[in-house]
């Protein structure tokens, strides 16, 4: 019975987790970015297909390392695609020359910071933060969006 | 085949050019190729390398930036042909037995570029591979780059090389047409002038300017043939007074020729002078017979008258034969005196220098009585005694010997009037050193016949001979006499005279008690 309750608390709270991880945010800098988009159009950016926005600024776009759990999601929910996917994707777009690869960021405040500090920067993050730096993108109306 | 110093110079110009020239056109640009190609493939191998680095840091670290910046350097480079990635994976073989490595090219820039996964490098393109190792991904980068840049950076070289040369050759044409002018120019003018002096023109002289060897060469030239032509100058007044020197002893040698001809017979006119009194005795004899014995038959020729008058027949006829026999001794005296005459005027004459068939013996004796009676005459106080042994044989026709007898005479002639004044002047030596008078001078006359030769002997008991009189005494000239009664040529004559006849003269003496010639004739 014991056992059985023990498989039953992990099995719940990796079903937790996995719908906390579903959950993100998309955050940039105040200056040069627009304040709303599309799933689409994020994805676009996201993919490098759009290097500047429409106010000039270059695109900058922060990611969290695929190692984390909100790389992980970003991965999958933007790119649709596995951690080692997303790596190969950038390098072969680093190859060809076609985007800037993404930074990639091992710990959130990291990226919030370097988001803050580089105008035109865009990132994914699992909760919304906004100040006088940063700012939350409404994607399809909604601040947080998920699988 | 003989090079002349102006091809030695070209061909040695030539070659340096050549030499030069295949360093410069072949040589200088394979080593720069080998030394470009070889950082070429260094750098490229960086690049690789760097690319390589770049893509394991950005799929480990999930760090774009090194891979973005690598590959914007090898983008940006002109050179680049192309940069892939290639990935590794293992895969089953299609019998699932085994593993192999799958190579695939996972990216390409440009992208237009599809090279082999075993692409090697060539003349045209360098290949150089940088391996990674990652989680997500192994493979290695495989950077190609043109060597477009090193072709024309060797075009460029070899180029520059060509004109290196041509400026090189034109550079030897130079030197050669300089060194010609330096050196064989002077050279061929030394040359020259030298084979000039050699024939004999020592007027000649070379015109150098420079102050080097060549220079230095010329001035030796000259002065070498100043002091030739001085040398040649003193040669030639040298050579003027030798000639004229020879000429006078030329001039003197004719002269003493004709001197000594008339020495000679000077010598030969002095023995007969003294041999004239032992001649007038010879003939004295047999004219004192013919005297005598015509005065008798002229009384006997009276008797013969008186008795074939008176009818005495045989009386006159017994005279008549008398007479005759008288004549015949008249005749055979007279004949002696002719013999006598004609053998002074044989002597007197020069020699005819024919060989003729001799008897010695004769010969010798003959000769001994002039000589004897010669000495006579001339000094009546002179008396010495006289022996002969001749060998008989010599004597027979078979022991004739073949000489000039003529001279042979006078060789005799001369030892015996040595030997006779030898004997003389011994006796007067002792009779004035008040010695008893128990000395009696001896001259002993042998002949003797050997195997191949005639020996004649002369042998006298006089006053010897000195060894230093000996070393001398066959030189011309050469008298112990008083001066006016010698020549001092006997004895030179007679040494030349056997010589001549394949002979020799010998000596044995013994100062103060003997002196014996030995002639030896061949015969």
């Amino acid at each position: 019975m014991a056992r059985f309750a023990v498989i039953f608390c992990l099995l719940f709270s990796g079903l937790v987790s996995r719908c906390q991880s579903e959950t993100l945010t998309v955050i940039c800098n105040q200056n040069g970015v627009p304040t709303e988009m599309k799933l689409s159009e994020l994805k676009s950016v996201l993919k490098g297909e759009r290097q500047r926005w429409n106010s000039g600024t270059k695109v900058k776009i922060a990611l969290m390392k695929t190692s984390t759990s909100i790389g992980k999601n970003t991965a999958q929910v933007i790119y649709n695609m596995s951690g080692d996917a997303l790596l190969k994707f950038w390098l072969g777009q680093t190859y060809q020359g076609n985007a800037h690869a993404p930074k990639f960021f091992n710990t959130t405040s990291e990226l919030e910071s370097f988001v803050a500090e580089n105008p035109g920067a865009i990132g994914i993050i699992d909760q919304a933060v906004a100040n006088n730096d940063i700012k939350i993108i409404a994607i399809d109306g909604k601040t947080q969006f998920s699988l | 085949m003989v090079f002349t110093l102006k091809s030695k110079i070209w061909l040695t110009v030539f070659a340096i050019v050549v030499m030069f020239t295949f360093f410069t056109l072949f040589y200088f640009p394979a080593q720069q190729r080998q030394l470009l190609l070889k950082n070429y493939n260094t750098e490229v191998q960086n690049l690789a390398n760097t690319v390589a680095l770049g893509v394991k840091i950005a799929l480990t670290e999930e760090n774009f930036e090194g891979v973005e910046t690598a590959m914007q350097f090898v983008k940006d480079d002109p050179r680049l042909q192309f940069v892939s990635t290639v990935q590794f994976d293992t895969v089953w073989t299609a019998d699932h037995h085994h593993y192999r490595i799958k190579k695939t090219f996972f990216k390409t820039f440009p992208e237009n570029q599809q090279p082999s996964a075993g692409i090697q490098s060539n003349n045209s393109v360098i290949v150089k591979r940088g391996v990674f190792k990652t989680p997500v991904m192994n493979g290695a980068i495989l950077l190609g780059f043109t060597t477009k840049e090193i072709n024309e950076s060797q075009k460029k070289i070899r180029f520059t090389s060509l004109i290196v040369s041509g400026i090189v050759l034109l550079i030897g044409i130079l030197l050669g047409l300089l060194l010609a002018r330096k050196v064989s120019v002077p050279v061929l003018a030394l040359r020259d002038a030298a084979n000039r002096v050699g024939d004999g023109d020592l007027n000649q002289k070379v015109k150098i300017d420079s102050t080097d060897e060549i220079g230095q060469l010329g001035k030796a030239f000259n002065n070498m043939v100043e002091d030739l032509s001085k040398a040649r100058a003193a040669l030639d007044e040298n050579n003027q007074t030798l000639s004229d020197t020879n000429l006078k002893l030329n001039t003197t040698l004719v002269e003493l020729k004709a001197t000594q001809v008339q020495l000679i017979q000077s010598e030969k006119m002095a023995s007969l002078g003294e041999l004239t009194a032992g001649i007038a005795h010879e003939i004295q004899n047999p004219l004192n017979f013919v005297n005598n014995f015509s005065e008798i038959n002229t009384e006997l020729i009276d008797e013969m008258k008186t008795e074939i008058a008176s009818g005495n027949l045989n009386e006159g006829l017994e005279i008549a034969d008398n007479i005759k026999e008288n004549q015949s001794k008249i005749t055979h005296h007279g004949k002696r005196a002719d013999a006598i005459v004609k053998g002074m005027l044989h002597h007197s004459r020069s020699s005819s220098g024919q060989k003729e068939m001799t008897d010695i013996n004769a010969l010798a004796d003959e000769y001994l009585r002039l000589s004897y009676h010669g000495l006579r005459a001339k000094d009546k106080g002179f008396n010495a005694e006289f022996k002969t042994d001749f060998d008989e044989f010599l004597s027979t026709p078979e022991g004739k010997i073949n000489i000039i007898s003529q001279d042979v005479g006078r060789v005799l002639l001369n030892i015996y009037n040595n030997a006779f004044y030898s004997v003389s002047e011994k006796k007067a030596k002792l009779v004035a050193d008040g010695q008893p008078s128990n000395y009696e001078p001896t001259v002993l006359v042998s002949t003797k016949k050997t195997k191949n030769h005639i020996i004649i002997k002369i042998k006298d008991n006089g006053v010897g001979i000195s060894k230093k009189v000996i070393e001398k005494m066959y030189q011309p000239f050469f008298t112990t006499k008083p001066t006016g009664q010698g020549t001092g040529l006997g004895l030179s004559l007679s040494y030349d005279i056997v010589t001549a006849h394949g002979g020799e003269i010998k000596i044995d003496t013994k100062e103060g008690e003997y002196a014996e010639f030995i002639i030896e004739l061949p015969c």
